[in-house]
């Protein structure tokens, strides 16, 4: 009988999956800081390129590796409730400006996700892709629960927000300006909806002001959407 | 020991929308529930415990981290999916440039129009 490897003798603990996590996640964000913060290569991205890397290296399937990391997913369902935290702190910004806020808010959160669902489905996408990009725009931990409920790739939609996040970052600035557009308020709101955190972090680097729409953007889209699209999608029947 | 507090009760708060979910069949998660419950009892009581900031500062900070075993998936999924990348990149880029830009265009429109009463 060969001697067991190392790695049998690691991974047979979850805390092995869930230290990779960690110490991927700490060098991504170290790494972050070193290359000054660029809008189109976010921390998570970096850390979850390093994680996937050591994983393909030391030779740990990744199903394994998931089946293990719930000991910290977990936790996701905590830090959504958590969210209502903030969506509480940003109620007086709704109060001044709430009339065109819900005009604008359900117009635009369902454009956000009809959009690239449309393209998809006229480029011939199946149905699971569909389903995978409809949350594009919803914060990570209300869009997992909305694919989930929707039949989709939690992976693709993961990758679909990191993707959404650094296009929305890119393009709002340009957009505002060609639209003529000053008004932080505005383009917070923007940054928000479309490119939930991304966005928002982006809009905090712009200005405080930015930054408490962008927070108001997120929240209001990943509740609109959480509430509406599993509905929609029952009604249309996209999924079959 | 605030803090232990503040989770136990986003805990809760999350295993009442669990309960919620599954008596109504609304097609929501559970999460989503518990978040909308906390910010109507926030909003009920007019401000933060200190517990509860105490529990949600921290967790919401690392939820980035709480995402990334999720996010790895995406590599192992790039050959299943070989051929559909075109497709999927094209909507979410396009997609995201028009809905940023109808989003501007159209709270622009609207804030012009409260200011013009």
């Amino acid at each position: 009988m060969p001697a067991s490897s190392p790695l049998d003798i690691l991974s047979a603990t979850p805390l092995f999956a869930v230290g990779l996590t960690l110490a991927a996640f700490l060098l991504g964000n170290l790494a972050f800081k070193r290359l000054k913060k660029p809008t189109w290569l976010p921390a998570i991205l970096m850390a979850a390129l390093l994680l996937a890397a050591t994983l393909a290296v030391i030779g740990l399937p990744y199903e394994r590796y998931r089946e293990d990391a719930r000991w910290l997913t977990i936790l996701l369902g905590p830090a959504t409730v958590a969210l209502g935290m903030p969506l509480y702190q940003q109620l007086p910004h709704i109060r001044v400006l709430w009339r065109p806020i819900t005009i604008c808010l359900p117009i635009a959160a369902s454009l956000a996700a009809c959009y690239a669902v449309m393209i998809a489905w006229l480029l011939g996408s199946p149905p699971l892709i569909l389903a995978s990009l409809a949350a594009k725009s919803v914060t990570a931990p209300i869009a997992i629960g909305i694919t989930e409920q929707i039949g989709g790739s939690v992976a693709l939609l993961l990758g679909a927000l990191l993707v959404t996040g650094v296009a929305t970052a890119a393009f709002t600035g340009i957009a505002a300006r060609l639209l003529k557009i000053e008004d932080e308020r505005i383009i917070g709101f923007a940054l928000g909806l479309n490119g939930h955190a991304i966005g928002t972090v982006r809009a905090f680097e712009i200005g405080p002001t930015a930054g408490a729409f962008a927070s108001l953007g997120m929240s209001l889209t990943g509740i609109f959407t959480a509430l509406l699209l599993p509905l929609a999608w029952r009604l249309i029947g996209v999924g079959g | 020991m605030p803090a232990l507090v503040g989770f136990l009760w986003l805990i809760s708060y999350w295993l009442i929308g669990e309960v919620v979910v599954h008596f109504t069949g609304l097609p929501v998660s559970s999460g989503v529930v518990g978040m909308l419950l906390l910010s109507i009892t926030l909003a009920l009581h007019g401000r933060v415990p200190g517990s509860i900031a105490a529990a949600a500062q921290p967790l919401i900070a690392l939820l980035a981290m709480l995402i990334m075993p999720g996010v790895v998936g995406v590599f192992f999924i790039l050959d299943e999916l070989a051929g559909q990348w075109p497709a999927i990149l094209c909507a979410l880029v396009v997609g995201t440039l028009l809905s940023v830009t109808t989003t501007l265009w159209l709270l622009k429109r609207l804030m012009e129009s409260q200011h013009a009463r």
